[in-house]
């Protein structure tokens, strides 16, 4: 037998390990859509939990929005449910190529390619355009699927401290006789929700000759003044080289993902990318509920707006009740309790308040900066956010864990 | 060795460059170096020091603190 008892005692053993260190993960079932309000049905499925949703990407609400449903249904009218292709064989529709076209002049770059996530694009880019001479030279903290895309990559890895250009620079320094060299940074950082120092990343960029590589999942559709990124927010839109995003998060939250940047490299990744090559092509419900979601980001500022202005209140008010709120200027809004079993028992709490935020604590974030991770939507109206703000308070009290300095809160029993 | 070691993974891995590390300071269980940065620990103990240090004596649980780092470099 290929899986004996041994085989699932092992595996069993390895489960176990998961759930005694406290990392087990367990979904609960939403049985509504997704929104700023969700319902969740409670584990003996007698009873409905309302929920004020603190913890999804949906950044600009359009999760849920009836424009982009209605051009999924319109797409599946007129184009189908699924193309069962790859895109070279007979997989691309006309859609897929507006999409494209679309993206790039939202993105202001040369080119665009499609992929089934923005994991899948990550994971093509390193392998498919450099080789063993190049390096790749990373922030530290890059999303997951960044370093599995450099995993598969022939090329050299090394990394700089996060955000620390002068660490950067010795690496440009060292790697300086590398034919190619990519510096490899988030636009906005998943954990803390800060933002590359793009400006200065474009001209260290320049100065040493290396290739710009920016996943910007967390900011398209919302960051600079259009919306079009980090980039546009530090002025440096057209000096990207390669520019990776999703379209799961603020462009509707349902899948896919691209690359968008200089022409030949684009057209290298469609003639040579294996996800590209081996995966199946993006729906059309996809195809045409993305192009919905630029239209509503480039006509309707009122979702910008508002996503800015819940954003701003909801910081500003955690910061004045006296939690400790990591600065910044993104939706992404950590409140740092930096021990695991409080911000454990804090969430926990939470949800029995009937709030959704979760606990991040080793080895998703460093040891000792465990965080409640909340983020923030143009979907929520201020009188949820003053309700999951008198929660926090509420639990701030009785965890005693209001007012207090990072030493006390580490110090502190629990 | 001790003091070279403690500058090198100051200067490379500390994103606090405040923060205190001595010869026994956990760094890879606590998660200060990570998988990537071994290879750089090991390339930088290779030019330093001049040993090859292979993979498989460099793990979380034989060298995670200095003091351990330096005892295995000793014995090549």
């Amino acid at each position: 037998m290929a899986y004996s008892d041994k085989q699932r005692n092992n595996y069993q053993e390895i489960l176990s390990g998961i759930v005694d260190s406290g990392l087990n993960k367990e979904e609960q079932q939403i049985i509504s859509s997704q929104g700023s309000m969700i319902k969740v049905r409670k584990g003996s499925g007698k009873s409905i939990d309302s929920l004020i949703n603190m913890c999804s990407n949906n950044y600009l609400g359009l999760a849920s929005h009836p424009q982009i449903t209605q051009a999924a249904h319109h797409a599946l009218d007129s184009r189908g449910y699924g193309l069962a292709s790859v895109r070279f064989i007979c997989g691309t529709q006309d859609i897929h190529r507006q999409l494209e076209e679309r993206l790039s002049s939202f993105l202001g770059t040369e080119d665009c390619i499609l992929f089934s996530s923005c994991f899948d694009a990550n994971a093509a880019v390193f392998e498919t355009l450099l080789d063993e001479s190049d390096i790749m030279i990373s922030d530290r903290l890059v999303h997951a699927s960044i370093i599995d895309g450099m995993r598969l990559s022939k090329a050299g890895h090394d990394t700089y401290k996060h955000k620390d250009m002068k660490h950067l620079r010795k690496k440009l320094e060292l790697h300086g006789h590398c034919p190619r060299k990519v510096i490899i940074t988030d636009g906005v950082f998943s954990m803390d929700g800060d933002i590359a120092p793009l400006e200065e990343l474009a001209s260290l960029a320049e100065e040493y000759d290396a290739m710009l590589f920016v996943d910007d999942s967390h900011a398209t559709g919302f960051m600079g003044a259009s919306g079009r990124g980090t980039h546009e927010l530090c002025g440096v839109l057209g000096k990207v080289d390669l520019l990776t995003t999703t379209f799961g998060k603020a462009l509707g939250g349902a899948s896919g993902g691209c690359v968008a940047g200089r022409s030949e490299l684009v057209e290298l990744l469609r003639q040579r990318g294996r996800p590209y090559l081996f995966s199946n092509s993006l729906a059309p419900m996809m195809t045409m509920g993305t192009l919905a979601a630029l239209d509503l980001v480039e006509q309707d500022q009122s979702l910008r707006q508002r996503l800015l202005q819940n954003m701003q209140w909801w910081r500003d008010s955690l910061v004045d009740a006296g939690f400790i709120v990591v600065p910044g200027n993104s939706p992404i809004v950590p409140i740092m309790l930096y021990q695991a079993k409080l911000a454990q028992a804090f969430a926990h709490r939470l949800y029995e308040e009937g709030i959704l935020a979760v606990a991040f604590s080793f080895p998703v974030v460093p040891q000792n900066q465990a965080r409640i991770r909340t983020q923030v939507s143009a979907a929520h109206d201020l009188e949820m956010l003053q309700e999951a703000l008198a929660a926090f308070v509420r639990i701030g009290k009785e965890l005693d864990a209001l007012g207090k300095t990072k030493a006390e809160l580490l110090a502190q029993k629990y | 060795m001790e003091e070279k070691l403690i500058e090198f993974i100051r200067d490379e891995f500390l994103e606090d460059a405040e923060q205190e590390i001595d010869v026994d300071t956990k760094l890879i269980s606590s998660g200060y170096i990570d998988s990537f940065s071994l290879v750089s620990l090991q390339s930088y103990i290779e030019e330093e020091f001049g040993k090859k240090i292979p993979a498989p004596r460099i793990t979380a649980q034989s060298f995670d603190t200095i003091r351990q780092m330096v005892e295995i470099i000793k014995q090549f």
